[in-house]
């Protein structure tokens, strides 16, 4: 029976997996594979699995309770084997890379923040400090909106300075958290916002890494928001590379 | 202190997955480790979730609404530039959580939003 697999670990971790439920309808009880120092925890995998939000959350309920008692691998959502065994074999021939990965995440939490322009903030801010773009804003209004041409090009001019500032305030947010930070990465692009970045942190500069989040806020109000995740399984920090933002 | 989007929904498993789950759910469906020996189960609507900003914005579309929004905005207040302080390396203690944690409500919902309309809620059929 194939087994759907939420991560790896140590065999020492408390693998307290009682109270939590997997994902699926049928909301299947887990259990660990063991093999040599090393412990998977899976279920039965359900039949036709999609991201349903009840099967996201239980993904992420059963990593972020692992995860809170000791280092945890986690895997992608949706990972299935074609059985236990197979889940065994995986274990034995990654042991090495396993174990070097839960040592280095060992007392690390991942935690995401993600920032928003506000964006008639932002657009007078660009017009404001350029006297170009300013000038052209104003010929087109005076134009009564000017040709569909001339606003197609304008407006690309806009976006190319939007695209600065989103590269030059990310660069600004992530300076400021990255003392706090063992290792921080770029999370995939989220509609809207102008930066999302997840930042392995040591579980007790949790605290100063808030409080920086706090300062930035202020310091960015009226322009740009910042939104940061509770403390989360370390999704992005499962290789070895070392790329920085 | 737990800077959040939203409080932790209550009775959600004694963990804060579902009320911060909008705010996380691309990093759930694209990263973690992948095992190629595994299979990852194909699931319809996955790649609608992330989207590349870039492809996203670079657009005749978004030129026009850029102009548009940049015609309708007010600029004779005499407005002040918005510089961003020096604030690397000089982090202090400060009493900004209060107002800080309203706005972060606030984007929260906007992402919501963005993503309701991609994951499928529980009780309503997608094939």
């Amino acid at each position: 029976m194939p087994s759907y697999v939420y991560c790896f670990t140590h065999a020492q971790h408390p693998l307290a997996l009682d109270d939590l439920r997997g994902v699926g309808a049928e909301e299947p009880v887990l259990r660990a594979v063991r093999h040599n120092g090393l412990a998977a925890v899976v279920s039965n995998a359900p039949e036709g699995l999609r991201p349903k939000r009840r099967d996201l959350v239980a993904h992420e309920t059963v990593l972020e309770t692992l995860c809170a008692a000791g280092p945890i691998v986690p895997l992608r959502f949706g990972t299935v084997a074609p059985d236990d065994d197979a889940v065994a074999a995986e274990l034995a021939r990654g042991a090495r890379r396993y174990t070097e990965l839960l040592t280095r995440l060992a007392g690390n939490v991942e935690r995401n923040v993600k920032g928003t322009h506000q964006e008639d903030a932002l657009l007078a801010d660009l017009l404001t400090g350029n006297p170009q773009l300013r000038a052209a804003n104003q010929a087109l209004r005076t134009a009564g909106g000017g040709s569909e041409s001339d606003r197609i090009a304008f407006g690309e001019q806009v976006y190319l300075a939007v695209e600065q500032r989103r590269i030059r305030d990310t660069a600004y947010v992530v300076a400021a958290l990255r003392p706090f930070a063992e290792l921080d990465r770029h999370a995939p692009a989220v509609e809207g916002c102008f930066m999302n970045v997840s930042f392995l942190i040591p579980t007790d500069a949790q605290d100063d890494f808030d409080a920086a989040v706090v300062q930035l806020l202020t310091a960015m109000e009226g322009y740009a928001e910042l939104r940061a995740s509770a403390a989360l399984p370390p999704y992005s920090f499962v290789d070895f590379a070392e790329a920085r933002v | 202190m737990t800077i959040m989007a939203q409080p932790p929904a209550a009775g959600a498993g004694g963990g804060s997955a579902a009320g911060a789950l909008y705010d996380v759910i691309e990093l759930i469906l694209d990263r973690g480790l992948v095992i190629d020996v595994f299979v990852r189960v194909s699931i319809v609507g996955i790649e609608l979730l992330t989207i590349d900003a870039r492809v996203v914005v670079a657009s005749i579309d978004t030129y026009l609404r850029f102009a548009e929004r940049c015609g309708r905005l007010d600029l004779t207040g005499g407005r002040q530039p918005v510089g961003l302080p020096a604030i690397v390396g000089q982090i202090t203690e400060n009493s900004a959580e209060r107002k800080v944690r309203g706005a972060i409500a606030g984007a929260g919902r906007a992402i919501a939003d963005t993503i309701q309309d991609i994951v499928t809620p529980d009780g309503r059929g997608s094939n």
